[in-house]
């Protein structure tokens, strides 16, 4: 745990460096504002000592500038507001960019740990909440404390009895900010775990709706939901109060400070009763809230870095962007056919999880077919992404065409491969963006020899837009065997040598699969074919090997079905 | 408009509780514009030597403190209560429209909003509500403290302020409003673009469309900050109109206290309404970001507001309790989702004790509204269904549904314990009845290995379990309340072809006294059904097999 919030404050502290320049700019017109504005008060503060004075002498000269620097603040709040707005937006894009780094870097492994949507939540959600926290807390943080005692100087050096009841109100600050803060704190870290608890049940039940009202149980539920809504707000409502103290703390300090001026001004000003005096007096009151004005800012922000810590906590669970030596110097490519050979190979996720693959070892040559069989968990899929590249053995190596898979340039074994899954990715797009996804420079020739090959061409013909309807989420909705028939199109435009599938069939019925697999038969020829299946269908493969994965054990079961 | 009345209806009980609260908040802004007021007339008052004491100086300063505290709590424990309530309420509104969608998943995406919708409406009270309430009490009051100095004065001040406070804040609001749904589509696009590359990461590895995915997302990207940059240009357009005003009427008066039009002799009360008035002014410049805020507010109470439900449902009613005789039987039946296109067209289907029926057909919403109708959850446009002789619309609703049990690929997991699964919240049901309903649906043995038993946890959406044995639970909680009649809606989709051969199996063991509906696309599954029926063209026809 500490290790963690090391790594946080870490990931903080660098995110905080990055935007360095942004804030000072900030943090340098939040400065040149509390000038103006005791510049603004003292101006206000000399046109009434004139008014009091009844010589109104210059009094129309002060409150011409007073007026002429209201407005000259009006102007650096806007240049102010907006330059905040956009660096926070330039600040969350570069994060985003070295999220999305890390996360293609990680690859397809990272949906083993992470839920997608939670990474979708990550770039999204998470990105843009920080909103606050780089375009207002960051500067005001740093800039409060310094703005305040810098008023207080300047007050000081105009009027030393003022400016010392404003000093020590602001001493006082941080201390009652400290007493309340940490009780805050504290209670709401009490407090936090139960509220969060409540706030997922609500949407959970919300989720399962459907399942509590055929179960008969929705009123139950209701009342289950009133009381624990109503232990909600009594969490809520402790934590607030203590928080509701801090801020009554900062009003008594603003009210001692206010208070002990006019009192100590007036009692003052009755002994001697001068213009200069009025005028200092005057100023005095018009500056407290000057002083004050930044650190209320700083509060009022307070929310946003429990922002930046919670994303801190997702994004550190990341991989860092990989530089692996050995990745760089490989640079060798294969050419087609190619032979796999698996030597000696182990897997294992984890050191706790032990070995997923133990000791396999096949060759497997152009135009065969390998197929991969055995219960849920052997390590079926685990085998296939070693192929793929996106993990690497822990013992043992593998082989394409003689070459060790490490030497291989990533890429080069990319382009090798085709992989077809069981859940294909659809995108929202129209079918040819989809289909031509797998290659975009592809011709209309290759397009169309690769729908025909797929068996899409009577799908296209039934579709409202053919080729250019919309599909994925929020279009038009396609059914398993037509995703797959594209995923198969794809395959065809993309032209590789090895082609691997997933249980491509595993959610089609009897029929659909029985018309998938012809529609691969003419696509494998050639290639060199590993299947991952359950299906008695694929047996119909002639010239197929087996290899029979059991939880951490394999039997290696190489039959050559003859013809 | 309307969906606002909805709240503020569904906010009445807590009337007095919200009235306190603004009240309170008036009070509090009452003693900063006392305690200001006294600083300006003790100030004054000094420099022309006049002394005073400074009591009244210090009780406002006094009351301020404690009345703000009061303000920041009531209004808090009020609106929470409030918020409870609409929470209660939308949740019982959902639970009408979403049996209805049985056949539909709705999207998680979608009901996290809407929560997050409920959690925004309390802007609604505390930024909108209470500060424009206060806003608009103070307008007179500054009229008639101003017209003692000059009723000249009180008009202009009154007028700039009216325009501050009203004015401006309604422009901003119209605006927000408005650029409230292109926001939202905006960001919902990058996060459909984020999810299609969370989802693809293989595919981006193989296709090497690394890149590609990510100038997509780069480019939604710069569509969404180009809407939040014109929103932000408006807000501070507004924000700095409003202070433009408040500047002037700060300066109209200051003119009038130094005697440059409309005198009044007393320089002591000249003093003293400058300062009451600047401190008014400067309160409420924030009010244009309330009016942005309400813009908003606006959108997410229409979207909890909305209505869900539909014609032809029924709401739960009481009635008779369900008969012991459990013979299903519908004539005439006639119903669909459009009125033009009835999906089924005088049908006449029974279920006898222990029967098992499938029902064929093209996914779609025929087959689950066959559920919903039998389940009484909606009527049928002709035609009756009764249970065991009795109508179905005679009998109570919850103990139709005790007596129907139904399991389908949406049946959901909760986030809690295997127990609290099983009872959905039912007391009085012992461990040993929860025991059997295990072993019936053949999970028992998986669940005694485990290290806390029946308070193991199942994780989010039964993450803690695999595919077969979450289902297996969902069998096992409907085995639980021991109905009569199973209508299985699809029950094995999801699952890979091993365990769903597993789960048929199970389902074929169960007690042959319960007759079961089993609705399905494919002709596998059906070792104990005694015959199939397939939907076609608003019509059940026997199917040989």
């Amino acid at each position: 745990m500490v290790a963690d919030k090391k790594k946080l404050k870490f990931w903080v502290k660098e995110q905080n460096s990055l935007h360095k320049k942004a804030v000072y700019g900030l943090v340098f017109q939040g400065f040149l504002n509390v000038i103006l504005g005791c510049a603004q008060a003292w101006f206000l503060a000399r046109a009434l000592a004139c008014i009091l004075d009844s010589s109104m002498k210059g009094f129309l000269s002060f409150v011409f500038w007073f007026f002429a620097i209201c407005l000259l603040r009006l102007g650096l709040n806007v240049v102010q507001d907006l330059m905040a707005f956009s660096a926070g937006q330039k600040a969350r894009s570069r994060l985003r960019r070295q999220i999305l780094a890390q996360i293609f870097s990680a690859g397809p492994s990272l949906l083993r740990t992470t839920h997608s949507a939670r990474i979708a939540a990550l770039l999204v959600d998470n990105v843009e909440s920080l909103e606050g926290y780089f375009a207002r807390w960051l500067p005001s943080s740093v800039l409060w404390a310094p703005a305040q005692w810098f008023v207080v100087v300047v007050l000081y050096w105009q009027n030393h009895r003022a400016g010392l009841i404003l000093g020590i109100s602001c001493l006082l600050l941080p201390v009652f900010q400290a007493v309340f803060g940490i009780a805050t704190g504290r209670a709401s870290r009490k407090q936090f775990l139960a509220l969060s608890r409540l706030q997922r049940r609500f949407l959970d039940r919300l989720r399962g709706l459907a399942t509590i009202v055929m179960a008969g149980r929705s009123e139950d539920e209701a009342q289950a939901l009133a009381e624990s809504a109503d232990e909600l707000r009594q969490r809520t409502m402790k934590v607030l109060r203590i928080a509701f103290l801090t801020s009554a703390s900062t009003d008594l300090v603003m009210i001692i400070a206010l208070v002990g001026i006019v009192i100590t001004e007036s009692r003052y000003l009755l002994h001697t009763g001068s213009v200069e005096q009025a005028a200092s007096a005057l100023f005095a009151v018009f500056v407290v809230p000057e002083a004050f004005a930044p650190f209320r800012a700083f509060s009022a922000a307070y929310q946003d870095r429990a922002r930046a810590t919670e994303t801190a906590e997702v994004a550190v669970s990341l991989p860092a962007v990989e530089t692996d030596p050995a990745q760089k110097m490989a640079v060798s490519e294969i050419s087609a056919p190619v032979t796999i050979t698996f030597d000696h190979v182990w897997y294992r996720w984890s050191a706790e999880r032990g070995w997923v693959l133990n000791d396999v070892s096949f060759t497997l040559s152009p135009d065969e077919i390998l197929l991969l069989t055995g219960p849920s968990g052997a390590g079926k899929s685990t085998l296939l992404e070693l192929v793929l590249g996106f993990i690497k053995p822990g013992k043992g190596q593998i082989y394409f065409n003689g070459q060790d898979s490490m030497t291989i340039a990533p890429a080069s074994l990319a382009q090798t491969i085709s992989y077809l899954g069981q859940k294909p990715l659809l995108f929202y797009g129209t079918l040819k963006e989809n289909i031509l996804f797998a290659r975009p420079d592809a011709s209309e020739e290759e397009l169309h020899s690769a729908l025909k090959a797929a068996q899409l061409e009577v799908v296209v013909s039934q579709l409202p837009n053919g080729l250019e309807t919309l599909i994925g989420e929020g279009g038009f909705g396609l059914s398993g065997g037509q995703i797959q028939r594209l995923a198969i199109a794809r395959a065809y435009l993309k032209k590789s040598s090895v082609i691997l599938m997933d249980e491509p069939t595993a959610h089609l019925d009897r029929e659909t699969e029985q018309e998938i697999i012809l529609a691969l038969k003419p696509l494998l020829k050639g290639k060199t074919v590993i299947i991952a299946t359950h299906s008695e269908e694929f047996d119909l493969f002639d010239k197929a090997k087996s290899l029979h994965l059991l939880h951490s054990n394999v039997s290696n079961d190489k039959e050559e079905i003859s013809a | 408009m309307k969906s606002l009345l909805t709240i503020m209806a569904l906010w009445r009980p807590h009337k007095g509780r919200l009235l306190l609260g603004v009240i309170m908040a008036a009070l509090a802004f009452g003693s900063s514009l006392l305690l200001m007021g006294q600083a300006g007339t003790r100030l004054a008052g000094a420099a022309i030597g006049i002394g005073a004491g400074f009591y009244l100086l210090r009780f406002a300063g006094v009351a301020r403190l404690i009345l703000r505290y009061f303000e920041r709590y009531m209004t808090h424990d009020a609106l929470f209560r409030a918020l409870t309530d609409l929470r209660v309420w939308f949740f019982r509104k959902l639970a009408h429209s979403s049996a209805l969608g049985i056949g539909r998943k709705r999207s998680g995406d979608l009901l996290s909003r809407l929560v997050a919708d409920i959690q925004s409406l309390d802007n609604l009270y505390i930024r909108i509500i209470v500060p424009l309430v206060v806003a608009l009490l103070s307008a007179p009051f500054l009229f008639v403290f101003c017209a003692k100095g000059s009723i000249g004065l009180a008009f202009i001040v009154t007028f700039l302020f009216c325009l501050m406070v009203i004015g401006v804040p309604l422009l901003a609001g119209v605006y927000a409003y408005r650029m409230g749904p292109h926001l939202l589509k905006a960001r919902s696009a990058l996060y459909s673009q984020s999810l299609d590359i969370a989802t693809g990461l293989r595919e981006a590895r193989l296709f090497q469309a690394e890149q590609r995915m990510t100038d997509v997302l780069f480019l939604k990207e710069q569509a969404l900050y180009k809407a939040q940059r014109h929103e932000v240009v408006q807000m501070t357009v507004c924000q700095t109109v409003a202070a433009f005003l408040s500047r002037c009427g700060v300066l109209l008066t200051l003119l009038f206290a130094g005697g440059v039009y409309f005198h009044h002799p007393d320089i002591v009360h000249n003093l003293t309404l400058f300062f009451v008035v600047m401190t008014i002014f400067d309160q409420f410049v924030d009010l244009p970001r309330a009016g942005f805020l309400a813009g908003e507010v606006l959108h997410a109470a229409q979207r909890v507001t909305e209505p869900l439900t539909s014609e032809g449902q029924i709401i739960d009613h009481g009635g008779c309790a369900a008969p012991v005789a459990y013979e299903l039987v519908a004539e005439h039946l006639t119903f669909g989702w459009q009125k033009e296109r009835p999906l089924f067209e005088d049908v006449r289907f029974t279920l006898k004790e222990g029967e098992r029926i499938a029902l064929l057909g093209a996914s779609g919403n025929g087959k689950s509204s066959l559920t919903t109708l039998l389940m009484g959850i909606t009527k049928p446009w002709e035609g009756t269904i009764t249970l065991g002789g009795v109508s179905v619309s005679d009998i109570d609703s919850n103990a139709l549904r005790q007596k129907i049990g139904w399991l389908s690929q949406s049946s959901h997991l909760f986030d809690d314990t295997i127990r609290n699964n099983l009872l959905l919240g039912e007391k009085g049901v012992s461990d040993q009845k929860l025991w059997e309903a295990l072993e019936k649906a053949q999970l028992a043995d998986f669940v005694r290995a485990l290290p806390d038993g029946l308070d193991c946890w199942v994780g989010e959406n039964g993450s803690a379990l695999s595919g077969g044995q979450g289902r297996r639970l969902a069998l096992a909680r409907v085995l639980l309340r021991e109905a009569s009649i199973l209508i299985l809606d699809e029950p094995t989709e999801g699952l890979d072809r091993e365990t769903q051969e597993e789960f048929i199996r199970t389902l074929n063991k169960l007690d042959a006294r319960i007759s079961v509906l089993l609705i399905t696309h494919r002709m596998t599954g059906l070792e104990k059904v005694s015959h199939v029926l397939r939907l076609e063209d608003g019509n059940l026809k026997p199917v040989p097999f």
